[in-house]
């Protein structure tokens, strides 16, 4: 494979490795915070990320320019589903039944335990990654791309092959359950 | 600028607000309903609470052990064959005794570790793999239609080639879309079926000519999936579920039977 990212390189006048270097490495820490929220592990993150920065390398070829931020998140988020279903599959949330999902979100949009924003500004970084991990992954992996990660609504929607209403619902329901959550446990 | 009456509606233009994705115009009709409605600005209020909390959450640091690691990936990829780190390798082999040590109640589990493991080149491997994701993805296609007038065009306009597309839904299979996979370097179609609450998805790569027929039956389970691979004409089809063999089985007779009737 590597002989793909050169023959890339001869179009572009870089070596691959120049390239991957632009490409691949302003991104880490973006990439890490992705693959931590998704496999809920700082330590799992950096494996991930290694295998993602690998496959980058390989699919050098496939990268037509744009944004390169949102084309190796896209690669993380893949290599972080394939490491949990490799390794914890019982934690992923399938969204075989998207009917339960919404369930679930309806659920929450009614607790009457919703706290107020002053509350919410005091809650405690380990409350909030506690209830963050407890998202499904649908609706975290949105939450995390937009306000971790910083990904625009039609980033999201492309990236993830979903109508931009969709991205829009289930960062609504994710934030929603968020605030749910923290109100729970006051 | 009409905002919408719909409360879930006029939730999500919140959020949006939020997010700085509204266009000038609603966000100055919102703003003004702000003003007048201080239920609605609580929720705005704490929208923007949580964002901020979240933003400000710690980040997990690059090391300069980590960065060096990534960056030496560039140069020679193949160094990276081995296990990224201690942490890692310790686990690989806690991972290897426990497959081995539960062999004989899992041995699905283990031809899955085996075949992830050992084979992540295959074809097969990639099609499991491909199907697996779709499981998890929100929606299993990129154009959603049970019409085949609708699904061959949008393939033929995306990678410019379509395999036959019939909607089995009189027979209990029912046509969901298609999308556009990419496996061994190369785009190819797959077609997504239901088949009361399971998918199956069929890859359709182009036969290179080497190979005119593969009668069907060449199946064998990959990553804990049914497979039956076979090939008609231009293609040679995978198709793939995670509902019993005879199932599948049934579907490829009936899918095979209205791609010849055309």
């Amino acid at each position: 494979m590597p002989g793909e990212a050169d023959d890339v390189a001869v179009l572009t006048g870089k070596t691959s490795a120049e390239r991957f270097s632009e490409v691949v490495l302003p991104h880490l820490s973006d990439a890490l915070a992705l693959a931590r929220w998704l496999t809920g592990n700082a330590d799992d993150a950096e494996d991930v990320v290694q295998e993602a920065c690998l496959k980058a390398y390989k699919g050098l070829a496939t990268y037509a320019g744009g944004n390169a931020r949102a084309w190796l998140l896209t690669i993380v988020r893949n290599a972080s589903y394939a490491w949990l279903a490799r390794n914890h599959p019982r934690r992923i949330v399938a969204v075989g039944d998207l009917a339960d999902l919404d369930a679930l979100a309806a659920d929450a949009d009614t607790d009457a335990g919703t706290p107020e924003a002053a509350l919410i500004a005091k809650a405690d970084a380990a409350a909030l990654e506690t209830a963050i991990t407890l998202l499904p992954h649908p609706f975290r992996e949105v939450l995390v791309l937009r306000d971790v990660n910083g990904l625009g609504y039609r980033e999201i929607a492309t990236m993830l092959h979903v109508p931009l209403g969709t991205v829009m619902s289930r960062l609504s329901r994710a934030r929603a359950l968020l605030a749910a959550q923290l109100g729970g446990s006051r | 600028m009409e905002l919408p009456s719909d409360p879930a509606d006029l939730q999500l233009l919140l959020h949006a607000l939020v997010d700085g994705e509204l266009d000038a115009a609603t966000t100055l009709a919102l703003e003004r309903r702000l003003v007048e409605d201080p239920a609605l600005a609580a929720e705005h209020a704490r929208i923007a609470a949580l964002q901020t909390a979240v933003r400000n959450l710690p980040r997990p640091d690059v090391s300069d052990a980590f960065q060096a690691r990534i960056a030496a990936l560039g140069v020679a990829p193949q160094a990276a064959a081995r296990p990224a780190s201690a942490h890692s390798a310790w686990l690989g082999w806690r991972a290897m005794a426990a497959s081995i040590l539960v062999t004989a109640v899992l041995t699905s589990g283990l031809t899955q570790w085996a075949m992830t493991r050992n084979a992540p080149d295959s074809f097969a491997a990639a099609v499991a793999s491909s199907h697996r994701r779709s499981l998890l993805a929100a929606s299993p296609v990129d154009v959603a239609s049970s019409d085949r007038h609708t699904v061959k065009p949008w393939l033929d306009a995306r990678i410019g080639l379509s395999p036959a597309a019939p909607d089995l839904a009189k027979d209990g299979f029912s046509l969901l879309g298609g999308r556009v996979e990419v496996i061994a370097d190369k785009p190819v179609p797959a077609l997504v079926y239901k088949h009361r609450e399971h998918l199956i998805t069929l890859v359709a790569a182009p036969q290179d000519g080497r190979t005119a027929s593969i009668p069907a039956g060449a199946e064998r389970a990959a990553g804990g999936f049914s497979l039956i691979r076979w090939a008609d004409g231009a293609f040679t089809y995978w198709a793939i579920s995670d509902t019993d063999r005879a199932t599948l089985e049934d579907f490829v007779n009936r899918f095979r039977e209205a791609a010849a009737a055309g």
